[in-house]
Formats: structure tokens, C-alpha cells, sequence
């Protein structure tokens, strides 16, 4: 029997189902593999709610779970919008194409929002936050535990947020997020980011996270000058250094056991 | 115990970077200070932890891009650290930094056998048979545990492979000890400026790039 469209779709879906859809989407990404990428985690998160509205259908839930399972990509964090508009567009009884369209088309724009937002966003963001807090002599735990409630806020937060967004507005749930204050925030982090950026170099080009090397062996002025030199440098040339830098730091570690040798 | 603790924070740190939560307790600077910590080297982990932090944080987990896995890495590198040292030693911090930095790279081609893994367990399950909602929280939940697994296996592998190096290595090694941490420092510097294209370089940023080296050299200098 197929199931109609009905005006109170969310409430098919009772608390404990939701919340259940929703803890699962922690684990989204438990499957990730090269050819369905987060394709089973989307059913595996999904089933909660799949297992509600096919209850008495054992073919419909299986033919529901064979669908979910196949390619799938999004950003971890917003994959939960995608999980709560499918869920409550299943319970509304639409065909598997709509579903599917749905699915395909809010795919890439939910990676590339996350992406843009979390990965290059809020994640450096919190991370320099911390760094900084580090820099500025604060307790090692501190900076730790700074970091994990910041960013965990956010993340929380967003989950929750785009979740919500995607039960209630199903597959309309597209418009709804162009019109949301995401892109604000999004246009927000990065000045923040290149702020906490400039925060650090001082401290760091100092070498105040090495306390730990002792003080003694603090770097002193010709050092400090490299450092601010190596800002520049990397200000430059982005991610393209980390290499460059990694093999440095490994010709000084052969260089070190020349001088040992030879002395 | 001390291998009980590197595979626990192992596991969980694997298991965080991608499969679940994903809370950020995989990042370099959590991951090494956790470590150390329950290894009695809290600061030196964190040291360790922020030197790898900078290297990991201009790298990008975008799409089926491959990476390193620098969250286990940084867990044998600072458990490494902790079971060598005897207390602040600048040397063996940077010869561990330097371990990390390459141990990274196993861990990273780790997560890709298990992807292939993934692959041939769950998105070829249906060839197998026909894939029920019970054998699809079997078989995904499954997967989730083979990453803690792995998780704990790279960084006890590391953290003794990394141990036993440095035991080696530092016995042949001189440098004073100013030097070492000035070649951190230089390395550090380059890869925070490095983070600045992240936010749009220096082109786009330059205002606010400018105005936090000014509040940071005010706070440096009332310090």
C-alpha cells in the first residue's frame, strides 16, 4: 500500500525517532568508501525513521534501504539536513525519483557549504583561538579544553540547526538555506580567522609555545627575525610549503647527526 | 598500562578523525596533549601537539581527497616522546615532531586501506546478498570498529617504533639546544603564516592580518 501525503508529516515521525535519525548522523561517515562514499552511513542513519514509516512493509523497507545506500557525499555536518528533509519526504509518501532528485541535487551544495563553512572556516578559526590562548601562556589544558567546547558549540549547534531545518521543511529545504544567516557567518570567518592569524605570529615567531624546550634555550633575536621572515614566506606560498618545511626539518635532523658524527 | 592508554586515545582519535564523531579530539594538538598527559609529559604533548597542529592545519579534508592522518601520528609521536625522555629534553621534542611528521603518512595510507575495505564490505555487500536493515547496522557498525582498531594499532605501532628511534637516533644527535627550538620556531612561523591563504591571503586580509600582529606584539610586549 503506498502512503499518501499527509498535512502532518513530521508528526509520523515521533521524538524518539528523530532523536535516534539524529544521533546515528554522528556516525554518517562510519562507512566511508571510495564508491558509495557516505552512501551506508546514509542508511544506516536514516533506518530509525525508514523502520517507523515501513513498519508493516518489509519489501517497501528493504527497497527503502537498498536506495539509501547508494552514492552519497555532503559535508558530515550538514549531512543531517539531507537526513531530515529524505525522512520527512518518506513519511510524505514521495516517489523514489523525487527522493532521489533531491538527494542528487542538494549533495554538492551541502559538501561545498561545509567545506567552506567548518573545514576552511570555523575549524581553523577555533584552532587559532586555542593556539593563541596557548601563545599568550595560558595553562596547557586550557587552551585543550577551550578549543574542544568552542568548536563542539558550533558543531552542535549547526547539526542540530540544519536537522531541524531539513525536517521541517523537507525537500524545500533548499530555499530555506539560501535564505538563512549562514552566508553571513560564512563571509564573517575568514577575517576573523586572518585576525588570529596576525594574533599569533608575535608569540609564535618568539617561539612561545616551546616552553616546554625550556627557557634557557628560548630562540633569541637573529631567530625571531627567521621566524618573521618564514611568515612571510609561508603567507606567500599557502599550503605549497608544508613540504618544503617537512623536508628542512628532516635534512636538520640528518645534519645534526653529521655534526655529531664529525665532532 | 602505558600501551592500554596509547591504543585507547589510539582508537578514539582514529575513530574521531572520520568515522564518528568527529568532535576534533583527532586534531594534532588534542590528540599529542592527551597522550602526554596521561603519559605525566602534559606540556612537552602539547609542545608536540602544536607543532603538528600548524602542519595539519592547512590541510583541507575535501571530498575523497587523500591526506594524512595526523590525529594517531601525534599520539605516537607524543607517547614516544614521553616513554624517551626523562624530562625537557629540546632535542628529542623536535627529533618526535620530526617522527610525527612522517608516521603521519602510514596512518594517512592506513585510512585508505580501510576505505577499500569499506568498499568491499559494505557498497559490494549487495552482491553478496540481499542487504537487510539488520545486516546493514551489522556491517556499519562493523566498519566503525575496524577504525578504532585501527586507530589503536597505528599509534601503539608508532609510539614503539617512534620510542625505540629516538632512543637511537638521539645518542647520534647534536645541536644545542637554542638552535633546535629556533629551527621550531621558524618551521612553526612559516607554517601559521601558511594559514593565512585559508582566509583569503594576504590580498583580502590584509587589514585584519595587520591589526592581529598589532594586538599580538601589545600583548606580547605587556607580557
Amino acid at each position: 500500500m503506498r502512503i499518501t501525503a499527509a498535512p502532518h508529516v513530521v508528526t509520523r515521525l515521533d521524538a524518539w525517532t528523530r532523536a535516534s535519525v539524529f544521533l546515528r548522523s554522528f556516525a554518517i561517515q562510519g562507512s566511508w568508501n571510495y564508491r558509495t562514499l557516505m552512501g551506508g552511513g546514509f542508511g544506516f542513519a536514516l533506518l530509525p525513521a525508514l523502520r517507523r514509516i515501513y513498519a508493516d512493509q518489509p519489501e517497501r523497507l528493504s527497497e527503502a534501504v537498498e536506495r539509501h545506500t547508494q552514492l552519497f557525499n555532503s559535508h558530515p555536518y550538514l549531512a543531517p539536513m539531507a537526513l531530515g528533509a529524505v525522512a520527512t519526504m518518506e513519511a510524505a509518501g514521495e516517489g523514489p525519483q523525487v527522493v532521489e532528485r533531491f538527494k542528487t541535487a542538494v549533495r554538492g551544495s551541502l559538501g561545498t557549504l561545509g567545506d567552506r563553512l567548518v573545514w576552511a572556516g570555523w575549524r581553523p578559526v577555533c584552532l587559532l583561538f586555542a593556539l593563541a590562548l596557548l601563545l599568550a601562556g595560558a595553562a596547557w589544558w586550557v587552551g585543550v579544553v577551550a578549543f574542544l567546547v568552542v568548536y563542539n558549540a558550533g558543531h552542535l549547534l549547526l547539526r542540530l540547526w540544519v536537522y531541524r531545518l531539513g525536517l521541517r521543511e523537507g525537500k524545500g529545504v533548499g530555499e530555506r538555506l539560501r535564505q538563512s544567516p549562514l552566508g553571513n557567518v560564512q563571509r564573517a570567518l575568514p577575517v576573523v580567522g586572518a585576525f588570529l592569524v596576525g594574533l599569533a605570529v608575535p608569540a609564535a615567531a618568539a617561539g612561545r609555545h616551546l616552553v616546554a624546550g625550556g627557557a634557557e634555550n628560548r630562540p633569541g633575536g637573529p631567530w625571531i627575525v627567521a621566524a618573521a621572515l618564514a611568515v612571510i614566506v609561508g603567507a606567500r606560498f599557502g599550503a605549497r610549503i608544508r613540504t618544503p618545511v617537512v623536508i628542512s626539518l628532516l635534512a636538520f635532523a640528518f645534519l645534526g647527526t653529521l655534526v655529531r658524527i664529525l665532532s | 598500562m602505558t600501551w592500554v592508554w596509547i591504543a585507547g586515545i589510539g582508537g578514539i582519535v582514529g575513530l574521531d578523525a572520520t568515522s564518528f564523531p568527529q568532535a576534533m579530539i583527532s586534531r594534532p594538538l588534542v590528540a599529542a596533549a592527551l597522550a602526554g598527559g596521561v603519559l605525566g609529559r602534559p606540556v612537552e604533548g602539547v609542545a608536540i601537539g602544536v607543532i603538528l597542529e600548524l602542519f595539519a592545519l592547512v590541510i583541507l579534508p575535501i571530498g575523497a581527497a587523500r591526506y594524512p592522518e595526523a590525529g594517531t601520528a601525534s599520539v605516537a609521536a607524543s607517547g614516544a616522546y614521553a616513554m624517551t625522555a626523562g624530562g625537557v629534553v629540546p632535542d628529542l621534542l623536535l627529533l618526535a615532531i620530526i617522527f610525527g611528521l612522517a608516521w603521519e603518512h602510514l596512518t594517512g595510507a592506513s585510512v585508505r586501506l580501510l576505505r577499500r575495505w569499506n568498499e568491499w564490505i559494505v557498497a559490494d555487500a549487495p552482491r553478496r546478498g540481499a542487504v537487510s536493515a539488520a545486516r546493514l547496522e551489522r556491517l556499519h557498525l562493523a566498519a566503525m570498529a575496524i577504525d578504532l582498531v585501527r586507530g589503536g594499532v597505528v599509534s601503539v605501532i608508532g609510539a614503539a617504533l617512534g620510542a625505540w628511534l629516538l632512543r637511537r637516533v638521539h645518542p647520534l644527535w647534536s645541536m644545542p639546544g637554542s638552535v633546535v627550538l629556533g629551527v621550531l620556531a621558524v618551521s612553526g612561523a612559516a607554517m601559521l603564516g601558511a594559514a593565512l591563504p585559508l582566509f583569503g591571503g594576504w590580498k583580502s586580509r590584509r587589514i585584519a592580518f595587520v591589526l592581529g600582529i598589532l594586538c599580538g606584539s601589545l600583548l606580547l610586549l605587556t607580557w
